[in-house]
């Protein structure tokens, strides 16, 4: 199986969650740190799957992380190329959104770090429920709405998807090999940024240079999860 | 303590039917264990496979290129200790006590049992009599040896091909086994070396000079040598290190009994770990809500004062006991009870009792965050939050159901959905269909797709001179801005299957994986 990996997740991991300072942020440890919390919104196929799977790469070396499929596509092989340790890793699926907030705030109660896709119709309250769980347990929680965006407070840091480029297919000849994410990030104490992301199945790939800080404010949307 | 030791060495064959000239042996996997070399190695052959040279302990690929038309199949250790359960009875119907080693294998003391049946002879010979009435005796080879100690009567027992064997000198015949015997491979490789080749060689070798070269597994090797077999260490056992459930609703399903079973052993190691210890038995105590079960008689129980049926059995490895082996005997064990109708009205009471402890546990805390950060030893490495672990993940199989909480294993084959293997959480791995080390030329290049549909879904593309022009999401269609492909998937043809192309297609919302068969174009995986 061909390795593959995040660029910007790629530098040796530590497994030291502590180190996470949002006013000096350092994108080459992207990681999900104790207790914080990251929205990846944008449309399917833009790449923030593999994007929030790795950011469970370096919680999974210290601890159980757990995937909340409610789509029941999610293939671990992805997870496993991004650098998830596949020992510990457990995929929910739930595709009730009932069930959905209490499910996740049981895994919530025990593991290291969850990313956890949120089917439509799940309301507000719960996801702030679900905030204040992951702060108390100092829990990572990455979360991928599949319809909307995240109710504003929520999150730490906040990563919509703006573009992607393929690379590798040539109207038949070549293969998928891999693509450039641009995505917008922003949160508490992070100033609007776009950032490339280099997703490849040829290993490790500089980051550096890569990112800019965006003139003006994210404009936000009006349509919000449980709106 | 003079003990018997039943063996049935093909136990895994008992129950399978096969042409009497057909070759057909058992594996047993053990890759979650086993971090080097071939995991999966033979437990049991019949004499067709054994004439072709198929022998124990050799590995599966070995024996499958020297028998390819044999039948091949995985152990299932479940199903061959509820079969065991009928021997355990029976054999605990003429002594108290029995100890099960593993499915097949059951060793009990004969120290008061000697007197009431006038002599190890008349012993001997009744329980191979009692068992002989419910077994298929050529078929399971059943062999039973006496000895002093389970170590020399259960090599007692590998010997009595020719009918029961009682060892009166212990020492002697020890001492004429080969090294081998002791079933430790660094061990035994580097004795070898020294020139040690028999256990009686090691048996004259200075207990301290021993001890000094080779610490606590050397010494327990000479132990063994001498007859003197593993001593259990004196400290007391504390009574609080014993582990009980009560369930107010009684459990009658056998998932609920798999959660009780596995959460129990881990509370229980985690107690023990904390003192240093580790088991080398331990009896399992299940009561039932109601006293009128089915099943058969309890050999060390019976009714209790409160109205429900309680039984126990106890379980004993040569090595001492962790979180997984534990957890797989109290299933297995709980398994066979419910499935014989022994725990009638469900179960309402679990118990865990730990006996023969050895300092072992000490150095397996040491060990084991080293061992687990490589992630070559599974849900066995050290996870300091594995108890909330445990406990969250069992909530979330109670809301979503034991289905809905997996973990997964790469097995080989060409398309995202062959390369996984789900199991449950708390379960151990299947047996991959498709073996992961082959080169498996054709496969899929990655990277791979994040979302794989587990059965390929009907896709609509447009096509124009065989070249994919745009592709239909939902309601609308959307260009194929690129592609890759195709390339061809060759079927199995002599199970029927058809040929297909596969292509990667790219649009504005996103890449797609996806496969053309007869015509007809399916979703294989998107790229997200």
């Amino acid at each position: 199986m061909t390795e593959a990996a995040i660029a910007v997740s790629s530098r040796p991991r530590t497994g030291d969650l502590t180190s996470f300072d949002p006013s000096n942020f350092d994108w080459a440890s992207f990681v999900l740190s104790p207790g914080k919390i990251v929205g990846l919104e944008g449309p399917a196929g833009w790449g923030l799957t593999r994007l929030g799977l790795s950011l469970l790469a370096a919680p999974s070396q210290v601890g159980t992380v757990v995937v909340i499929d409610v789509r029941g596509w999610f293939s671990p092989l992805a997870a496993w190329q991004v650098g998830v340790n596949r020992h510990r890793l457990v995929v929910v699926r739930c595709a009730e959104r009932r069930l959905w907030a209490q499910v996740t705030a049981a895994v919530l109660e025990g593991v290291a770090a969850v990313y956890a896709e949120i089917p439509a119709g799940v309301g507000e309250n719960d996801l702030r429920r679900l905030a204040a769980l992951t702060r108390a347990r100092k829990a990572g929680l990455a979360l991928r709405p599949l319809r909307g965006v995240l109710p504003p407070g929520i999150t730490h840091m906040r990563v919509r998807a703006s573009g992607v480029d393929w690379v590798g297919p040539d109207h038949g000849h070549g293969r998928l090999s891999g693509r450039q994410l641009s995505m917008e990030v922003s949160g508490k104490s992070i100033p609007l940024r776009e950032v490339q992301f280099a997703d490849s199945s040829t290993g490790v790939s500089s980051s550096s240079g890569v990112w800019r800080q965006v003139p003006g404010k994210l404009a936000p949307s009006p349509r919000t999860i449980g709106v | 303590m003079r003990t018997l030791c039943v063996w049935f060495p093909d136990w895994p064959l008992a129950d399978i039917e096969v042409e009497p000239d057909r070759p057909c042996f058992v594996f047993e996997d053990r890759s979650s264990r086993v971090s080097g070399g071939e995991a999966q190695r033979i437990r049991a052959a019949n004499v067709p496979a054994r004439r072709a040279g198929v022998e124990l302990g050799m590995g599966r690929r070995a024996a499958e290129a020297l028998c390819p038309t044999a039948l091949v199949l995985a152990r299932d250790l479940a199903a061959e200790t509820r079969r065991f359960e009928q021997v355990v009875l029976v054999l605990e119907g003429l002594i108290p006590r029995v100890e099960v080693v593993e499915p097949g294998l059951a060793l009990v003391s004969v120290e008061g049992a000697v007197l009431y049946y006038g002599g190890e002879g008349p012993l001997v010979e009744r329980v191979g009599k009692e068992l002989s009435n419910i077994i298929d005796h050529p078929k399971s080879g059943m062999r039973i040896g006496l000895a002093e100690g389970p170590f020399a009567a259960r090599w007692a027992a590998t010997s009595a091909d020719q009918g029961p064997r009682v060892i009166e000198d212990t020492a002697a015949f020890l001492s004429t086994l080969d090294i081998s015997t002791l079933e430790k491979d660094e061990l035994i490789a580097t004795f070898r070396w020294l020139g040690v080749s028999t256990l009686g060689e090691l048996a004259g070798l200075p207990r301290e000079a021993v001890a000094s070269r080779f610490g606590y597994p050397g010494l327990h090797a000479h132990r063994l040598a001498s007859g003197e077999d593993h001593a259990p260490q004196p400290r007391s056992i504390p009574p609080h290190l014993a582990v009980e459930a009560f369930y107010d609703d009684p459990l009658e399903t056998l998932d609920q009994v798999a959660f009780s079973a596995r959460a129990l052993s881990v509370r229980l190691m985690l107690g023990l770990r904390k003192e240093g210890l580790a088991p080398h038995r331990v009896e399992i105590t299940a009561e039932a809500a109601q006293s009128n079960g089915t099943g058969s008689a309890n050999g060390t129980g019976g009714a209790n004062g409160t109205g429900g049926k309680e039984r126990s059995r106890t379980w004993r490895s040569a090595d001492p006991f962790i979180e997984a082996t534990l957890t797989e005997r109290v299933w297995w064990q709980l398994r066979a009870w419910v499935e014989q109708g022994g725990v009638p009205g469900g179960l309402t009471r679990l118990r865990l009792d730990p006996s023969d402890l050895s300092g072992d546990g000490r150095q397996l805390v040491l060990l084991e965050p080293v061992a687990g950060l490589d992630g070559t030893l599974g849900w066995q490495g050290y996870d300091p939050a594995r108890p909330e672990v445990e406990r969250a993940l069992a909530r979330a199989q109670a809301l979503v159901g034991p289905e809905g909480v997996l973990q997964a294993s790469p097995q080989g084959g060409r398309m995202p959905a062959e390369q996984v293997l789900w199991y449950r959480f708390g379960e151990e791995p299947g047996v991959a269909e498709r073996d992961v080390s082959a080169p498996w030329p054709g496969a899929t290049p990655g990277p791979s797709p994040a979302l794989v549909p587990p059965e390929l879904v009907p896709f609509d593309i447009e096509w124009d001179e065989g070249i994919p022009t745009r592709v239909r999401l939902g309601s609308r269609w959307e260009p194929v801005l690129n592609w890759a492909g195709p390339w061809r998937l060759t079927g199995r043809w002599w199970k029927g299957e058809p040929h297909a192309d596969r292509y990667q297609l790219v649009t504005s919302a996103g890449a797609f994986l996806v496969v053309v068969r007869n015509g007809s174009s399916f979703l294989a995986g998107i790229y997200d």
